[in-house]
């Protein structure tokens, strides 16, 4: 990350800034983020080490649960887009305009913009209750607290995300690092060291504890959910443009996040489930509570806060990468087809599509300080993070149909990566959409003895209104005077 | 602007963000108790580990119950049943997701279970509300957990 101070990717914005703008666009030298710090941006944007805890109480099983989803879903997400992004710039939207339509391509970014919105709330939420571990665990249960942390972090975002792609790329690499790549070696080595002692796993670790128990649609409903674990390891295309030589170096960061990715999910869940048996993980106290208890073991306790605040810096530097992400996307279809109005499409000094972060911040607030301050949208945001998932397949849908027409209409395109039998890794990556989708309307848990239809009605309501009347109302009333931009094609 | 200004107002946002997290980490530190072992505590952790072999775990061992629940449960019975510790209780219901791929799943029924029984053990008085949240949730067996 030796370039992290180096300014923002901005070779489009030259094109369409007001004079002041593009003279200080102009001003600024050639934007360059190495591969590496891609790839720990892609993994910071998929994989912490929230989770662990979670998945420590399947035990050996964590394994399977994580390692069939990558075979059927990250493999092909994450080959796909290195071709993809190694053809043609800009990201899912640019990918999907090519190949289908440019609607479908507005469709795919709206849908990979729209479901942060709701995810920013729960996500902060967790970074709130995890400070107020370190500070005052009866601060979580307060939610003036829980409003106003995630207010200032969210906005604080914001704000780190509008001084340009560097600044984020550096915070969020390093919160990948600090966060999540040293407490998830030291769990892991701990681990080691406590099986090395001679003690016996808290899990079973035999071949027969390898699969998780099949218990017919529960356990259907655990393993394809966990497809979508792996979410995200495309997004961050859309920064390819920033990369020195991005047909080779893009694929080259995504195989290092994918790596990365596997293990950051595997390795931690698996030590603690060797170390904290399964009835002491308590969901209410969450992760700190697993690690706590996994600290206490080897005496050294007071490394839970350190690894609060450790879990803190990852998780906002995932936001980070998810903050700038989608947005950039949504600014670059709709600059050249027109997509939104010119207001959203206005770019700050440093070429970051700041109306569009603000506005996208309007909304989150409002919905955060609902979250926070009324105890009847608390107990139901779960439901939220059923529809946003289901949004966000309908980006995979469009990504792998793309990709399959991309290779048919332009195969002597050059792209610097092509993936091995593409037709059948988009067919396995779509089959793999397709069930997540459906499974998505099977109720969980947290709706308990609801009426199946009721919540099929809900979850399906959900994904009609965010993930495509909203995106069709901004086609229908789109206006030819807002296109700023020539067309990319 | 200059490259140097661009370099020197990030340099100002790294420090910014180390400082937040070591002041953190340093309140985290001071604050933490850490638990003394007394015969309650060890009392508990008898009961905590009988419960989890009656669940079809291993009996774990009860020094580290000692270490991490102490003699009120800790963080786990501070104010269990509350309306945002119930959401997030809720969503943390999920799959292994670490961000927005996170969903909802059918949880294990006994792996839910076990926060009620360090509630029943550590902070009988909170029991109550949570079981009422508990007893709204649909569980199946989806652990493995036979030898």
């Amino acid at each position: 990350m030796a370039s992290m101070d180096v300014p923002a990717d901005v070779p489009k914005r030259t094109q369409t800034a007001p004079p002041t703008q593009a003279a200080a666009v102009r001003a600024t030298p050639a934007p360059v983020l190495t591969w590496v710090t891609l790839a720990l941006m892609t993994t910071s944007s998929v994989a912490s080490l929230r989770a662990a805890p979670t998945m420590a109480v399947y035990g050996l099983a964590c394994v399977f649960l994580y390692l069939v989803p990558a075979v059927v879903f990250l493999l092909p997400t994450a080959l796909v887009s290195a071709e993809l992004a190694s053809g043609w710039s800009g990201g899912v939207y640019r990918w999907v305009s090519e190949g289908l339509s440019k609607p479908l391509g507005f469709l795919a970014v709206w849908c990979q913009f729209a479901m942060t919105i709701f995810y920013y709330p729960s996500l902060l939420a967790f970074v709130a209750s995890t400070i107020s571990y370190v500070i005052d665990p009866s601060l979580a249960s307060n939610g003036l607290y829980t409003a106003i942390v995630i207010m200032v972090l969210y906005w604080t975002g914001v704000w780190v995300s509008s001084r340009g792609t560097k600044a984020l790329a550096g915070l969020s690499s390093w919160g990948l690092i600090i966060g999540t790549l040293v407490p998830g070696t030291i769990l892991v080595v701990l681990g080691i060291v406590f099986l090395g002692q001679g003690n016996p796993s808290a899990a079973p670790m035999t071949a027969s504890h390898l699969l998780p128990e099949w218990t017919g649609l529960a356990s259907l409903v655990l393993i394809v959910n966990n497809f979508l674990s792996y979410s995200g390891m495309e997004m961050n295309a859309v920064h390819v443009s920033s990369l020195k030589d991005p047909a080779k170096e893009y694929p080259k960061s995504m195989f290092l996040a994918m790596g990365l990715v596997l293990l950051i999910f595997i390795l931690p869940a698996l030590a603690i489930s060797w170390v904290v048996p399964a009835d002491q993980t308590s969901l209410t106290a969450g992760v700190m509570q697993a690690f706590n208890a996994f600290f206490s073991y080897f005496h050294i306790g007071w490394m839970t806060p350190i690894a609060a605040v450790m879990l803190v810096a990852a998780s906002l530097g995932g936001m980070l990468t998810w903050l700038a992400g989608p947005s950039k996307g949504l600014l670059e279809i709709s600059r050249s087809e027109g997509y939104l109005p010119p207001f959203l499409q206005k770019l700050n000094k440093y070429g970051i599509q700041q109306n569009i972060l603000v506005t996208q911040g309007v909304v989150t607030t409002a919905i955060a300080l609902m979250y926070a301050l009324i105890p009847n949208v608390s107990s139901v945001y779960w439901i939220f993070s059923t529809i946003t998932t289901q949004v966000y397949l309908i980006v995979y849908l469009l990504m792998f149909a793309a990709a399959m027409r991309l290779r048919k209409t332009q195969p002597d395109h050059p792209r610097g990566y092509r993936v091995p039998a593409l037709h059948l890794m988009c067919t396995v990556g779509l089959l793999a959409s397709v069930a997540a989708l459906a499974i998505g309307f099977v109720p969980p848990s947290q709706f308990g003895g609801g009426s199946v239809w009721s919540y099929v009605l809900l979850i399906g309501g959900g994904l009609v209104i965010l993930g495509l009347l909203i995106p069709y109302a901004f086609l229908k009333f789109r206006k030819p005077t807002w296109r700023t931009e020539r067309s990319a094609s | 602007m200059s490259p140097t200004r661009f370099a020197s107002e990030h340099k100002w946002i790294y420090l910014g963000a180390i400082l937040v997290l070591v002041v953190l980490a340093i309140i985290g530190i001071v604050q933490y108790e850490s638990v003394k072992s007394t015969n309650e505590a060890a009392e508990k952790a008898n009961k905590l580990a009988d419960a989890a072999e009656d669940a079809g775990y291993p009996r774990p061992d009860t020094e580290v119950i000692e270490r991490a629940l102490g003699t009120d449960g800790g963080i786990v019975c501070e104010d269990p049943a509350t309306a945002l510790r119930s959401a997030l209780w809720k969503i943390n219901v999920s799959n292994g997701a670490a961000f927005v791929g996170q969903r909802p799943v059918i949880g294990d029924t006994k792996a839910l279970r076990a926060e009620a029984k360090i509630l029943e053990i550590y902070c009988p008085e909170k029991l109550d509300r949570f079981k009422d949240r508990f007893d709204d949730l649909k569980t199946d067996d989806t652990v493995r957990r036979d030898a």
